[in-house]
């Protein structure tokens, strides 16, 4: 069974704004799924839906077989990580956390558990106002923590971390995937989640464009061709002529569509001379622009 | 709900509103009460113009108020509001939680407050050797006494309780207080020179009714103006804050936290 499963789900604020539109997936027990997409691409409020944060405007959603609402003890299963401001800044970090585990039942000892989990056991006493944006995202990681939920869902938890926190977030997701718990994460830096995600969701503009194992939607995404040529623009118009898709940037030139041979032949009939020409595999960045791009044309 | 609970009194300890709720309204009570008793007159404070010290008491359910629009609003301002409903997606239980212990943390206050004020008057009384007949051990305890010392703990509860509706229904903090403050202090009495049948329903005309019933009650006063009896501000009281109440649970029932 999914832990996760949106149906159909949309969400509009006012007459104007569809922030989620028509969207259905399902998320599979023990995996990291990332949620990709742009800034206003609907992924902040997708995940408010499943906790009944945000009511939908159509469709439902339900986590581990019910709506998040009747949940017995909902933050014992399901940990969320949306707003890495939402602490009082007067509170300390541990009282800001021991509010959270009253609110939820939850014993005072996770408190302890969820600051060493963290790495912010030193800095408990202290005020969150005098804490950097890292540590208010590990605050906000330890609230997720602190009932030691089965599904975790995380709304860009690398914000704000610098490259050290970034590696450690990603090893600390490994090993939560590693202890069988499913987790959700949201970013927009496409880059930040490509070593650590089994399956992705792609959303832009409120709509889900593609899901899947991510190793299965990287072997669709198209090789980029990178070439470097004195006549760079020459060979860019005789490329686009034929329909591939270029970027050009001095006399580099990125081409998606055709294979290594083929710009190579296009280069050789048009005599254009050529001094780089490599594939490169796709990064997860290039998937994405490939189907969002793909989409848009359609 | 008894973990609720537990949060929302975690929620007060643990940041300085409800500490400077308190400090408050000391400030706003027991200083001028020992100012007037510290520099008055004796004759003027023997002849029975010695409640008037206590009359600061008054203010104190209307920062009850602001504290209850603090409380709420703070939630939302901090962004709190997002954990709390996620330990709790029943949100009317939250409210419910809310209300109750801020009106009972509001009338704690009210009972300090007005416990400092009576210690502060006994004791500069005795130090001046100023007879104070309505502060004789007979008039403390007598059913009225008690009666109005009662209602004004209530009122400071129910008070509290009404800021806590007004800040979920309108959760932009510093706007609520304002209008808040305006409307008690201005507005409802601009309502009642025009429309004095009117004005005697209003709330914090009810609040005030039932504020100003006990000790510093002026016949005079009561006299000239219209009034209503008070058990009738304390329905209309009762009226305004389930009205608000109510509303308020709706409406954050339904409302999206983004």
């Amino acid at each position: 069974m999914a832990v996760i499963e949106a149906e159909h789900l949309s969400k509009r604020f006012g007459k104007r704004v569809l922030a989620v539109d028509d969207v259905s997936f399902n998320i599979e027990p023990g995996t990291i799924t990332g949620f990709l997409g742009p800034n206003g691409a609907g992924k902040t409020t997708t995940l408010r839906m499943i906790v009944d944060l945000v009511r939908p405007s159509a469709g439902s959603v339900r986590i581990l077989g019910s709506r998040y609402r009747d949940l017995a003890r909902p933050t014992t299963r399901v940990g969320a990580l949306l707003d890495a401001s939402g602490f009082h800044p007067g509170r300390s970090g541990v009282n800001a956390l021991r509010v959270v585990a009253a609110s939820a039942g939850i014993s005072y000892e996770r408190v302890d558990a969820a600051l060493e989990m963290v790495e912010l056991k030193g800095a408990a006493r202290r005020a969150v106002k005098g804490y950097s944006t890292g540590m208010k995202q590990r605050l906000a990681l330890a609230a997720a923590l602190l009932g030691d939920p089965e599904v975790l869902l995380l709304d860009e938890p690398a914000n704000g971390l610098d490259p050290e926190g970034i590696r450690w977030l990603r090893t600390f997701l490994r090993a939560r995937a590693a202890e069988g718990r499913t987790v959700l994460v949201s970013s927009h830096v496409l880059a930040e989640v490509e070593q650590t995600v089994d399956d992705i969701l792609i959303i832009s503009n409120g709509r889900l464009l593609a899901q899947g194992p991510i190793s299965e939607l990287m072997r669709t995404a198209q090789p980029v061709i990178r070439v470097r040529s004195p006549q760079a623009e020459r060979l860019e118009g005789l490329l686009l002529a034929k329909g591939a898709a270029v970027n050009r940037l001095g006399d580099a030139l990125a081409v998606r569509g055709p294979t290594g041979a083929v710009v190579g032949e296009i280069a050789h009939a048009g005599g254009v001379v050529i001094h780089e020409l490599l594939t490169e595999q796709p990064s997860l960045e290039d998937l994405f622009l490939q189907i969002a791009g793909t989409r848009r044309e359609a | 709900m008894s973990a609720l609970i537990r949060a929302e009194f975690l929620k007060l300890r643990s940041t300085r509103t409800a500490f400077g709720l308190f400090i408050a309204a000391l400030v706003v009570s027991v200083v001028p009460a020992v100012l007037v008793m510290s520099f008055v007159p004796r004759d003027a404070l023997s002849d029975g113009g010695a409640p008037i010290a206590a009359a600061g008491l008054t203010l104190v359910p209307i920062l009850a108020v602001v504290f209850g629009i603090l409380g709420m609003t703070n939630e939302y301002r901090h962004g709190t509001i997002t954990y709390t409903y996620l330990a709790t997606p029943r949100r009317g239980i939250v409210m419910i939680v809310k209300l109750v212990c801020y009106a009972i943390v509001g009338s704690a206050v009210m009972a300090a407050t007005a416990l400092l004020v009576v210690l502060a008057i006994a004791l500069i009384a005795a130090l001046r050797d100023i007879a104070l007949p309505w502060l004789t051990a007979s008039n403390v305890s007598d059913l009225e006494t008690l009666r109005d010392a009662a209602m004004f703990l209530v009122t400071a509860g129910l008070m509290t309780a009404f800021g806590v509706s007004l800040g979920a229904l309108f959760r932009a903090q510093v706007p609520t207080v304002a209008g808040v403050v305006v409307w008690a202090l201005a507005a409802e009495s601009i309502i009642a020179v025009i429309k004095p049948r009117l004005g005697i329903y209003l709330p914090f005309a009810a609040f005030q009714r039932l504020t100003m019933g006990g000790a510093l009650r002026t016949g005079e006063a009561d006299a000239m103006m219209p009034s209503i009896s008070r058990p009738a501000a304390f329905l209309v009281a009762i009226a305004y804050i389930a009205v608000f109440s109510v509303a308020a649970v709706f409406i954050s029932m339904r409302r999206d936290v983004t």
